[in-house]
């Protein structure tokens, strides 16, 4: 994606980036300069989209990123994803599996929630259970279903004993999970919450502002800054005019219009992290006209992926390959790009039977560069000779109208392992199956990765499914856009890191110079 | 007098309920439900249905209106479908800041738009009135935003003289300097359709037989055009005055975004946007009373300014 | 006399320009441009738009439709307004009035922004459904307004002289009121117009209308915002079009009711 990225933007990234190896050689190299030795103090203002009056700090409700942000601040996962979406440990020191797979045994490191208590196993397991509750509506709900909480112990105060329903050779995934936070055992009320993260809670309006201090026994070290704060502001030109005009130091998600646009500008530094959400169209593989494997591979030919990438992204973003995870643990990187043939799709078509197809492609304003995506496409597509008829839907209910209803949709996802993306939208039983991807020979190879304890005969089968996915599967996928973070000059310590990953929205290692 | 102010205080409750029952009609006819919308881009069927059941929202639409209005004549304005926060809570807290914005609009409106209104008619045809006709259409013609772009860019990022946005400040009135450049995009537009309406009801005015009849007897052409002239041009200006409550809520939607301040227009567009039914009924609610007041207020100026017409009636 | 000649030049070069482009720019065949990156200052005056292509192209091909459809709407609304209105206000039947004119009271108290999002999530989107929308939601005031005005009207003493003559109310009301209130419907028309643009934009956004893919110069105007420091063409000019035609009109309906000759 280099060529795509500015000279200036991927120099105050790398600058950033450096941050934190200077911090680990801090006293072996007296001659950086000054302003790159880690300063204690001060604080700092994040702005992020938010949810109005509605958001809460229940960490297991987290829904936006604003409530991911604060969670995080003040609250610890038992693992947390890398850049490369792999389990990283946290509040979990190591995880060793059965001989089976389907049991793990986990040992927690020596951490304290913020009254002073241990983190032991029980809370570990209220956690889940809480989460897991078969009347409630927690959103890691799905994520935990493989756990047989019942029958999972707590072996001594640090060690957790998950027996699962079925084998998981990636089940740290799990413990990563969007929303999987551990809370003192017995914990219902989050009105005053008291979590295990870098930051004690100290404030907090829903839909204004949160406020947390250092918490100066955090187990990963303290945090670097007194005090976080985050604010709300839903638009993304007031979060870009609240740190140009100094009420922020750190504006959560920009666009690459802002970006392009601040380039030049020495007040603020930009964080791009490539590859973060990945862009492009679900073909439902159930129903005519994307039931004939011909068609779905007609419509790869005839996406012009370069064009997208420049119109919709601003360049700033990469190609895609029909493929989810690029860049990400397990990605088959082997497998060629794909290029556009307008001739080749024709004569798919053609054999197809479909040659002068007309179809109704669904979108809506859900995200940046949705609808302007789907235009593009469809231009691209009446080139093949296609009639293409654009339906805008209502952006609130669009995710859900679109799971069953329509042939072709406009789709998103934001980063995640690639295991997840196959069990939650890709299974005969996944709960979000967009493709309706029914396949019980593939079902099959995904249980048997799941059961698979060697490396690299685990990567084979994921080199495999996503082979063939890549020759017919219903996901066409376009791109991949920067994640676009704005600081300002003096912040310190913010790292590329697609969203919702370890290193996004992470505080406690940002520092002020 | 009194009797009027009564009998129109009734019908305005009855307005208020209409509204509020119109509004509940309407999002229960919007695509999707508050389940639908909690869900966004997890839409589990599974877990939308046991989310529906938790909001009550399988029960019948008529039962659940049932029970709000129940609700509302104790007083009890009801809970958020999507966190169970009180909707009284809610409001009180996004209703402050929108006040303060419309209240400190309104007061500023009304000399500004009437003198101006006042200034072309009597300079009709002649520059003057082309200058005030030019720059308040104008102006009327540069939609919200772009003029809280320039603003911003020239006076809160450029001049660096006014705060960009309201962000991380407790209370509009404790830092007034935030107020500035909301305050100018929210009057930018009522100006110009009030000054119009001013302007076209004082030429009418002044050309009557009443206020010719006025001029013979001798009265200073000040006085004619104060005292005699302005209140019979005001009633159609009232009428829209009456409206401005309403454009306010819309303005005050852009302005509240532009320059993140936490009102009554964001709380609207969140609760339509979740279908979150008691808390837009409940906005329903506080902009019905509101409507019916200003409207009764203006009807009460309007009878005031000209009590003949509404006699002869 | 030349003063107002120039004046009436002004007003003309006003009108002519953004009418010249709505009529004659869908004629106009588009240059064909590739794609490039969205507002791109390095692109040919006057740059690109939000997907990469042109301003010219939108310019051309934008106007006709929402001059059309502004007007359109606002017209439909005086035509159904304006009697309500007057007929209100004429009568001298208590309840007459009140019949007519409480049900725009109800509509008045919901607020007109959620009104519209909701009649275009439940309207299918047609061009014909954006006019009755626009028109709907501008109704109650316009029916308040010519009330209001036409109250005053027809209770002067003229007037009362006319009834007792036995003359026919309906005269009176088409005849005298009717003309003598001209003044304050067309400055509301003008600045209602002006609106309608606007509102034919926002309609456009939630879904009713010709769709995704057609521009229009207040579409234009929303689309384009976010890259007014990078190009910023792709907002003024649509803007200063629909400018020129609003001030362009608003002075012309002065001019034409301008019944003092200025000395």
């Amino acid at each position: 994606m280099q060529p795509h990225l500015s000279r200036r933007a991927v120099l105050s990234a790398a600058g950033l980036t450096a941050a934190p190896a200077l911090l680990a050689a801090c006293g072996t190299d007296p001659a950086g300069p000054e302003s790159d030795t880690p300063q204690t103090g001060g604080t700092l203002r994040a702005a992020f989209a938010g949810g109005g009056a509605d958001e809460t700090l229940d960490p297991h409700r987290v829904n936006l990123f604003a409530d991911a942000a604060r969670a995080k601040a003040v609250f610890d996962k038992l693992a947390d994803l890398g850049t490369d979406m792999a389990a990283v440990p946290r509040l979990a020191e190591s995880w060793e599996p059965g001989a089976d797979l389907a049991s793990w045994t986990v040992t927690l490191r020596e951490a304290t929630f913020h009254d002073g208590s241990p983190v032991s196993a029980a809370d570990v397991l209220y956690s889940y259970r809480r989460i897991a509750d078969p009347e409630g509506t927690f959103r890691a709900r799905q994520d935990l279903a493989p756990i047989d909480l019942d029958a999972s112990t707590a072996v001594d105060d640090r060690t957790v004993q998950f027996v699962l329903h079925h084998p998981l050779a990636e089940f740290p995934n799990t413990l990563a999970a969007f929303g999987a936070y551990i809370v003192p055992e017995g914990t219902d009320d989050f009105a005053a919450p008291i979590g295990s993260g870098p930051f004690t809670f100290a404030a907090f309006e829903p839909g204004r502002s949160f406020a947390a201090d250092r918490y100066d026994a955090y187990w990963d070290g303290p945090a670097l800054l007194d005090r976080l704060e985050i604010v709300v502001a839903d638009e993304e030109s007031a979060r870009v005019n609240a740190l140009l005009g100094g009420q922020v130091e750190y504006a959560h998600d920009l666009s690459a219009t802002t970006a392009r646009a601040n380039e030049d500008n020495d007040a603020v530094a930009l964080v791009a992290s490539p590859g973060s959400n990945m862009l492009g169209f679900a073909m439902k593989t159930d129903r005519a006209p994307f039931d004939d494997p011909r068609v779905r591979q007609a419509m790869f030919l005839l996406c012009d992926r370069e064009q997208l990438v420049e119109s919709v992204l601003s360049g700033r973003g990469r190609i895609g390959n029909d493929l989810f995870g690029l860049g990400f643990e397990h990605y088959a990187d082997a497998i060629p790009q794909r290029e556009r043939d307008v001739a080749a799709a024709q004569a798919l078509l053609a054999e197809a039977g479909a040659a002068d197809l007309s179809i109704v492609l669904d979108t809506a304003d859900v995200g940046s560069g949705f609808t302007e995506a789907a235009q593009i496409f469809a231009e691209q597509l009446r080139e093949g000779g296609l009639g293409v008829e654009i339906n805008e839907r209502n952006a609130d209910t669009y995710w859900s109208e679109v799971l069953t209803e329509g042939q072709i949709a406009s789709y998103r996802s934001g980063a995640m392992p690639i295991a997840s993306h196959i069990s939650q939208r890709l299974l005969t039983d996944s709960p979000t199956n967009i493709t309706q991807w029914h396949d019980a020979a593939f079902d099959d190879l995904y249980l048997q990765l799941q059961s698979t304890a060697d490396e690299t005969a685990r990567q084979a089968l994921y080199d495999q499914i996503q082979q063939r996915l890549h020759d017919e599967g219903g996901y066409l996928v376009w791109g991949f856009a920067d994640w676009i973070v704005g600081t300002a000059g003096n912040v310190r310590g913010v790292e590329q890191a697609p969203a919702n990953t370890l290193d996004w929205a992470r505080f406690d290692k940002v520092w002020l110079a | 007098m009194l009797a009027y102010a009564a009998r129109r205080a009734g019908l305005g409750a009855v307005q208020v309920l209409a509204v509020a029952v119109l509004a509940f009609a309407l999002v229960e006819l919007l695509p999707g439900d508050a389940a639908v919308a909690l869900a966004g881009d997890q839409p589990d069927p599974e877990a939308i249905e046991r989310i529906r059941t938790a909001m009550h929202l399988d029960e019948p639409a008529l039962q659940r209106l049932a029970d709000w209005i129940a609700g509302l004549l104790t007083g009890d304005l009801g809970a958020s479908l999507t966190s169970g926060r009180p909707v009284a809570d809610i409001l009180a807290n996004a209703l402050e800041p929108t006040l303060v914005l419309a209240g400190l609009t309104l007061v500023l409106l009304l000399p500004l738009a009437i003198g101006l209104g006042v200034a072309a008619a009597r300079h009709q045809g002649r520059w003057p009135d082309r200058l005030i006709t030019t720059a308040t259409v104008g102006l009327y013609s540069v939609p919200e935003f772009a003029l809280a772009v320039l603003l911003v860019s020239a006076f809160a990022i450029g001049l660096a003289w006014l705060p960009p946005t309201a962000v991380g400040v407790p209370s509009l009135l404790a830092e007034p300097a935030v107020l500035v450049l909301p305050l100018l995009v929210l009057l930018a537009r009522p100006i110009c359709s009030i000054a119009r309406l001013v302007r076209a009801g004082m030429i009418e005015a002044l050309d009557s037989e009443y206020v010719a009849h006025v001029r013979r007897a001798g009265v200073p052409e000040r006085r004619v055009v104060l005292a005699h002239a302005l209140p019979n041009a005001l009633s159609p200006a009232t009428a829209q005055i009456a409206r401005t409550a309403d454009w306010l809520l819309g303005g005050v939607i852009v302005v509240e975004s532009v320059f993140v301040i936490p009102g009554l227009g964001t709380a609207l567009v969140d609760a339509v946007n979740a279908r979150d039914l008691p808390v837009v009924q409940g906005i329903a609610v506080v902009f019905g009373v509101t409507t019916v007041l200003v409207n009764l207020a203006a009807d009460l100026v309007a009878f005031r300014l000209a009590p003949r017409l509404e006699i002869a009636r | 006399m030349t003063r107002r000649r120039a004046e009436l030049a002004a007003i003309l070069v006003l009108l002519s320009i953004p009418l010249g482009i709505a009529l004659v720019g869908p004629f106009i065949p588009a240059a064909a441009g590739d794609r490039t990156q969205p507002f791109d200052p390095a692109a040919p005056w006057p740059g690109t738009d939000h997907l990469g292509a042109s301003v010219l192209d939108g310019l051309l091909d934008g106007g006709w439709g929402i001059v059309v459809t502004a007007a359109a709407a606002t017209a439909l609304a005086y035509l159904v307004g304006f009697p309500i209105g007057l007929a209100a206000a004429s009568t001298r039947r208590r309840w007459v009035d009140e019949v007519l004119m409480r049900p725009f009271d109800l509509l008045l108290a919901l607020p007109s922004l959620l009104l519209m999002l909701l009649l275009a999530s439940i309207a299918p989107p047609t061009p014909w459904m954006l006019v009755l929308i626009v028109a709907f939601v501008n109704l109650p005031d316009i029916a308040r307004i010519v009330r209001a005005a036409a109250l005053e009207a027809a209770h002067r003493p003229a007037v009362e002289a006319m009834w007792l003559q036995g003359e026919h109310p309906w005269r009176i009301a088409t005849v005298h009121t009717a003309r003598s209130i001209l003044p304050t419907a067309a400055a509301d028309a003008g600045v209602r117009l002006v609106g309608a643009f606007y509102l034919v934009a926002a309609a456009s956004f939630l879904g009713v209308g010709a769709g995704p893919e057609a521009s229009d110069w207040a579409v234009m105007v929303d689309v384009n915002r976010g890259g007014i420091f990078l190009s910023p063409w792709g907002v003024v000019l649509p803007a200063a079009l629909l400018v020129a035609l609003s001030v362009g009109l608003n002075l012309l309906f002065d001019r034409l009711l301008n019944r003092r000759e200025p000395a």
